[in-house]
Formats: C-alpha cells, structure tokens, sequence
C-alpha cells in the first residue's frame, strides 16, 4: 500500500504536468487518495466502491492493462456512498454500492447513468463448521428464529458490519427485525415502536462480538481473530473459507436464513458530469465486466453472476461441504420503504446496538499546534456534537461511554463522558479548549485507556481506542502489550495517522490489537467518521 | 489550354470549398438538447442508427438524464429542454404545474404487462390466475388483485420455494410511470370500471394497502427490469413493466435471450393499459426533438429494435424477429387511465 502510494505520487505529478500541457483525458481531479492504484495510463477512471469489490481487483487490473486506463478505487460503506450521492461534488466517475437500494435512495439529483447489476450475493451466516452441526444447522432450513435462539443461548456469538455505515450489517439487521416483529409483510413505523421490540433487539445486538464498517474488513478481521461467526456476503465466506482451508483450520458453514435473507446486487453505475470521453471510458469497463469470460471470472470468485444462475462448471466453487447451495432460489425479504428504513437505521445506532465504550487518546504535543490541532477540533466536533454526528448515523446511544485522553509526553488528563446528552457534548470543551505542547508518548495514553477500559465489564459494550497522533512516539510497543495482556479480552486499537506519524509504529499496534490504521492526511474528519463506524 | 487548367483549377477551388462548407456547416450546426427521460427509452436514444439519423436529417444530439415520470414533471427542470416521460397523467400535471408546454406530442406505445419465470407462471395458470390462449399468457387482474388483498402466499398457490406473499413487484408509484400505470390499473380493478372522484374513498385505502406491503420500490422500470433477469425467480417473482422491454431485451442481447427465453413469461393483465411516452417540449430547442423521433425510420427502428408500438405499427403483424413467444398481436381488453386529477390523488395516497 504504501509502495503504491509513492507511486500514485509520482504519477499525479507526471499527471498533473501533463494536464497543464493539455492533450490528456482526465477525469475528476479533486483531491484525496484512492486505496488503491490499478495499472497507468493517461485515462484515469476514479471508482468509489464497496469494500467488498477489492475480491475483483486482478478483473479490473486485466482491464486497466489492455486498455491503459488507470483505475483507482476507494473503499466506503454502501450506506457512506449513499451520503455522498447526496453531496454537491461527487469526486468520482463511478459509484459501486453494495446494493441498488443505497443509489436509489441517495441518487436524488439523477446524476446516476448506466447502472447495472455486476454480479449478486446473498447475505448469509457463516458459522464454524462444527459448531453449525452442533446447533443442528446443517442440512436443513435455517430460520432468523432459529439464529435468535442459538444467540439467546449463548451457544453462538458472531461478527457483523455496522447497520449504519455497510450494506451486509444493513441487510442483516433488517432479517432481525422481521423474525421479531413476527415476519409481518412489510416493516411499518409502529411496528418500531414496540418496548418488547426494543429489549428483544438490544439482547440480540448483545450477542455480537466485533462489529466493523465495512464487509472485507470484517472477513480480514475474522480471519484474524477467533471468532464463531460472521454475518457476511456469501462470496466473502467463500473467499474466506478458501483461506482457513490453505491454513488447515475448519471452514466456515453458510446458512441462508430462509425468512431473512437479503441480496447484493452491486450496480455500477457512472456519476454523469457531462464528459463524453469518461462515460465511453465508463461503459467500456462495464461492457467488459459484463462480457460473458469475464462473468465467468467473476463468478469463480464466489459470486452469483450472469442470468442463468451458477454455470454447471463453477458448481464446484459453491462447495456443498461449505453449505453453499448454487442452484437455492433465492427469496429475500423485502426492504421497508425508505422512510421506515432510515428509521431502523436511527433506532439503531441510538437504541439497539450494543452501547460503545470508546476511548480517544488525541495527540496535543507541540507538533500538532496551529492547523494541526484546528483539524483535530473540527473532526471531534463532527463526533461529540450530535447534530453533526446524526447527518452520518454516527449519534451516540443512551448507555454509550465516551474517554477522552488527551496527551503529549504523557497523560495530560482523563475525562469520562457516559450517554448522549451534556456530558458528551461537554467533552468537546476539552477537546477545543486543551493546550498544546510537549512530546509524544502514545503507548503512554494507550496504556492509560486500557487502564480505564478494565474498570467496565465489557461484555456489555463494544469496546475500542482511537488514537490519533502525528509523530514519531517515545515509549514503546512493550509497555503497551503488558497492560493489554492484564485485560483479558480483545480490544481494538484503530489509530489515525496524522502529519509525520510513524506508520510502523501504528501498524504494529493495529496488529497487535487486530485492528487497522487510518490515514488522516488528506481529511481528517472523514477519518475519524470511518474509524467510528467501526465500533 | 491555359484556360482550361485555370478552369480545372477554379472547379477544384469550388469543390474544396463546397466541401469545407458541407463540412463546416455539418459540424457546426449539430444541436444538442437535453432533458429527462424516462429509463426504459434510454436503449432507443443510445441507438447509434437512431442517433445517426439525429445527427445527418435533423442535425440532433440529443442527450438525456435519466428520471421518473412523475419527478420529472414535478421536479424543477430549469436548464432542460424537454421532457420525454412515459405517460399521459404526466404531461396533464406538467400542465396543472408548469401550465401548457411549448409543444408536446405522443411518439411510442406499449402496454403495461407482467413479466414471470415459467414455474411462477404454471403456478398461476394452475390457480385459475391466468389463462394460456394460443401461447399468449393473460392474467386475470380481478383475480389477482384478490389474491393479493387476500394475502395469500406463494406456499398457498404451489410455489414453497417462495418466501412471503403473492404480490406484483413494481417501481415507486409517485416517482416511475409503469409503478404509477399499475396503480391505476389497480384502482380501476378495485372499482370495476375506471376510478374515478366517485369511487375513489373506498379504493384509496385498499390501494394503500397493497402498496405498503411492497416495502421499499425501485424508482427506474429499467432497474426494475435488470433486477428481474438478473436476481432470479426468488427475489423479484412476479414484476409490472412494459412490453417493449422484454422485446428490447431480446434484440439487444440475442444470446443471452437464447439461454433465458425458456424460463422468462410475458403475460397481458386483462385489461391492461397503454403506456403512451409523450414528449414535451419546454423551450423551442426542443421542439426539434419531435419531428426527428416521428421520422418513419425512428418509428421503424422503435418497434423493430426497442419494442414500442408507433403509429404504424400498433398492431404489428411482423414480431417473429423478435424471437419471443406468446406476443399478442391486438390488443382489445385495453382500459383507459384514470384522469389526471385521480392520478394525482392516488399518487398523493401512495406517497
């Protein structure tokens, strides 16, 4: 990654002087980065995508190399790409949500051309092997209840994306909502209200073990972890499969709740800004991921693709000894209508999940004065206060406990903010309002955070520390990893790279935490909103 | 001699220049026009023989976004210079809004069908749903509307593998023109005529009903219609669209029809309605657009190559190039629409 962006630098600028000279094809040249870079060439075709699509990067990359066309893909939630759709610039050239449902509702200025279905993927359960058959899942029809009660039971535990920030959590959490509001037709705004509804959910909601905000990511960290289960895209427990089989561990067994399951249709579709030359340059990829060798292609990955289903030669991609049945009629609930759904998703993150217990340890050294620390106060004004955090479904809930740790060569101090009234509005003040000076010790404050962590009974939350910091930490990673030892249970450390930060540095810890990096540089609030949808 | 090569050098003067000026004008005084349409035409203005025609009869780019017929006319269209939805209503609210456009015209036509696979389709004929006469399926719409007021479920009509009730997929009602024609052709099921002001209290609440157990609804018939073929028998059983775009379909796309056309059922509800996409003009650049895509060959191109139903060709005798089974030539149980003012109070309920 950090090769290919040194690259993507180096070709920018080429790009760049280019352009000045005229005689190139570009296409948006707003700023910020692209997770990653696929193949060179004067054309560029900037594509905003589902995390899950990152499986189809060597499809892509044949593409970009016969045709020499750069594509650059940036990985967001669906439900992330559905906001953005609502924005007045949309920096890309094509937007490849999880679902049609996200560009549907978020599409409201008709800017959306040419959309297609790439291929489809059913939201499924994947659960260990034998604990599938212990539960008595295999070989038979599977309900949501039957999942509910296995959950109640607390003889299963499982992993899902955020229902606010990815399509696959979205999609789940919706088949929740049916099989306990007793598969009505369809889901109404009264039905919502129901104070059994509410206890049913949150006990259920409870039972998961990591959430994350989007689908790859979850099945990295699955497979990273040790873990029971996973809510995901039927093609990404295949993806995952294939890996735990090359380690020699037990796969994972899909189970397709037969009153709650959803599809992924992942439409591509171009952003119209009125250039002929992008929308040819956009039809001839999509032609060619449609083209008939490349469907075949796709579906080898473990995606449903083409119109007649599961070719006779890629049955064996669908392994029936994985609980994968290729040739199931797939019949998914129906999705409420919009207004209903964002109702869910609201009810959602303030009342049903699992309360967050999130500790912020934010870098006040000397380094950060001036525009550093502006960027940081802004970004944690988007978080603490809720007006702001509601636009992107990222408002705190009733029980949810917020820390704050400000630091530089040392703790600088700790405030605890619990619900999502005052309190957490009253942690911005600190935030705006702390100095800035000294060094940096952020094993110090991360320390500090587990500290604090370990006074809650965190079965009850989900638990994360978000660390931001721009420099190279004194300190080291020892420190951290006997208090994290100390903890007994697993809590992610996200952190976010700002200014010089020491990438490796933060990598380690990440590792050591099973959690990931994000890069702050180019937009810090768009960071800090990430790193939130992750717990 | 002399004279003659300055004769032979004047005539290549003027070819040179007649040729420049062919040249100049043609690319000069190409017109671009832009405006919203509704999905399923789309696959007629990408034509390249049609856009050829554009271009060298009537000097006409015509470009497009992509909307509802219903948004469309009452969305703001500042900037736009026609509106190409596909129906009647639309053009009657255009009016109640905007008042009377600079100019508007029907161009195409095709009735409003329903599209199934053939095990949903023999499930149907089985429960007296549907008839099959001479290949060509035809639903019985007072039927159906009971068994989905009902609620009677897929399991109940012999299909299990089915999840949930029998209904009729189709696009948002308030923003896409097939949902809002199917609306209307319900209403005039539940009254036993044509709705109307009189009838309308009691069939309101009916129609609400059957709507709100839709759930969230798809606001493009083409995406409605991608959907269909391609997430299979399950996820969309039963769908409302428009004849010409399984026609549309088969021509584009030869070999893939090869392979589905067993399974995919076109089927007319009895009656049915037609979608009539009229065009409306909304400043003079516009208006070009009419005369261009009443030209004979556009018409022809229209019905051989998308599907549509022109003036020449509303009963077509020459539908085997299609390739599709059970197309009905003539169509007779063909209801008209509610006003436009019932419309508007339908589409007010559903919203």
């Amino acid at each position: 990654m950090k090769m290919k962006r040194g690259f993507i630098g180096c070709l920018l600028s080429i790009f760049v002087i280019l352009t000045m000279f005229g005689g190139c094809n570009v296409g948006s040249t707003d700023g910020g980065e692209a997770d990653t870079v696929l193949g060179g060439g004067s054309s560029v075709l900037r594509i905003v995508s589902g995390s899950e699509n990152s499986e189809l990067e060597p499809i892509l990359e044949e593409f970009s190399d016969r045709e020499h066309v750069r594509i650059e893909m940036t990985y967001m939630g669906s439900l992330d790409i559905m906001r953005l759709l609502g924005e007045e610039d949309i920096p890309y050239d094509a937007v490849w949500p999880a679902s049609s449902l996200w560009l549907t509702v978020g599409d409201t200025e008709h800017r959306i051309k040419h959309a297609e279905s790439i291929s489809i993927s059913p939201v499924v359960f994947g659960i260990r092997k034998s604990l599938a058959e212990e539960l008595g899942f295999v070989g038979r029809e599977v309900s949501v209840n039957d999942l509910l009660e296995a959950i109640r039971n607390g003889k299963l535990r499982f992993c899902m994306t955020s229902a606010t920030q990815s399509n696959s959590g979205a999609s789940a959490y919706i088949g929740f909502l049916y099989a306990l509001l007793g598969n009505p037709e369809v889901i109404t705004s009264e039905d919502l209200q129901s104070d059994e509804l509410r206890a049913q959910m949150q006990e259920l909601l409870s039972g998961v073990d990591r959430s994350s905000g989007s689908s790859d990511w979850l099945k990295d960290m699955f497979l990273q972890g040790d873990y029971d289960a996973m809510v995901n895209y039927e093609c990404l427990v295949i993806q995952a499969n294939r890996e735990l089989e090359e380690r020699g561990e037990e796969p994972l067994y899909v189970v397709y709740p037969y009153d709650g399951l959803s599809l992924a249709d992942s439409p591509l579709g171009y952003v119209d800004k009125g250039d002929d030359g992008q929308e040819e340059l956009f039809l001839k990829l999509q032609e060619y991921l449609l083209s008939e060798d490349v469907q075949d292609e796709i579906q080898r990955t473990g995606r449903r693709s083409g119109y007649t289903g599961v070719s006779e030669k890629n049955k064996d991609v669908f392994r029936a000894d994985w609980g994968l049945q290729p040739d199931r009629v797939l019949s998914p609930i129906k999705m409420p209508a919009a207004d209903v759904l964002f109702e869910c998703l609201n009810l959602y993150q303030t009342d049903f999940r699992k309360p967050s217990l999130t500790v912020y340890c934010l870098d006040y050294s000397g380094s950060m004065s001036g525009e550093g620390n502006e960027q940081l106060v802004q970004a944690m004004e988007q978080l603490l206060i809720q007006e702001n955090a509601r636009k992107n479904f990222l408002q705190a809930s009733e029980n949810e406990v917020n820390i704050l740790i400000p630091f530089n060569g040392g703790v600088i101090d700790t405030y605890t903010a619990t619900g999502n009234g005052s309190e957490l509005e009253a942690l911005y003040d600190k935030v705006e309002n702390q100095e800035v000076g000294g060094g940096t010790d952020m094993y110090a404050a991360a320390v500090r955070g587990i500290e604090l962590l370990g006074e809650y009974d965190l079965s009850q939350y989900t638990p994360a520390i978000i660390l931001l910091t721009d420099g190279q930490s004194s300190g080291s990673l020892s420190d951290f990893e006997a208090a994290y030892a100390g903890l007994g249970t697993e809590v992610p450390v996200f952190s976010i790279m700002f200014g010089d930060a020491d990438e490796t540095q933060l990598e380690e810890l990440a590792r050591y935490t099973n959690a990931r990096v994000f890069d702050g540089r180019e937009n810090l609030t768009e960071a800090f909103r990430s790193v939130k949808g992750y717990n | 001699m002399k004279t003659k090569l300055i004769g032979l050098g004047i005539l290549a003067a003027v070819i040179i220049a007649a040729a420049a000026y062919v040249f100049i004008s043609n690319s000069q005084t190409v017109t671009e026009i832009n405006g919203y349409v509704g999905g399923e035409k789309i696959g007629l203005l990408e034509d390249e023989e049609v856009q050829d025609i554009l271009r060298d009869r009537y000097r006409l780019v015509i470009d497009y976004a992509k909307a509802g017929s219903i948004d469309m006319v009452t969305d703001d269209a500042e900037g736009r210079d026609f509106l190409f939805p596909s129906n009647q209503t639309a053009l009657e609210l255009y009016k109640q809004v905007h008042g009377d456009p600079v100019k508007s015209e029907i161009i195409l036509n095709t009735p409003i069908v329903l599209y199934t696979r053939s095990a949903v389709a023999q499930a149907l004929v089985d429960s007296g749903l549907a008839v099959v006469t001479n290949g060509v399926y035809t639903v019985d719409m007072e039927k159906l509307t009971e068994t989905i007021e009902a609620g009677t479920t897929w399991e109940e009509i012999g299909l299990p593998q089915l999840y949930g009730s029998v209904s009729v997929g189709t696009t948002d009602p308030t923003k896409s023109n097939s949902g809002n024609m199917f609306a209307g052709l319900l209403a005039n099921t539940l009254c036993g005529g044509v709705a109307d002001e009189s009838n309308l209290a009691e069939i309101l609440p009916r129609l609400q009903n059957i709507f709100q157990k839709l759930g969230y609804m798809e606001s493009s018939s083409s995406d409605l219609f991608d959907q269909f073929l391609k997430t299979g028998m399950g996820a969309k059983p039963l769908i409302a669209g428009y004849e010409n775009q399984l026609l549309e379909f088969a021509v584009e796309n030869p070999d893939t029809w090869e392979q589905i056309k067993g399974d995919i059922v076109m089927m007319y509800p009895t009656p049915t309605v037609w979608s009539s996409h009229v065009y409306i003009a909304l400043d003079e650049a516009g208006t070009a657009g009419i005369d261009a895509l009443l030209d004979e060959d556009i018409q022809r191109l229209a019905w051989e190559k998308h599907g549509f139903r022109t003036g020449v060709y509303d009963t077509p005798t020459d539908a085997a190039h299609f390739g599709v089974s059970g197309i009905a030539e003539e169509l007779t149980q063909v209801a008209p629409m509610p006003d436009a003012n019932t419309m508007d109070r339908i589409i007010k309920a559903l919203s």
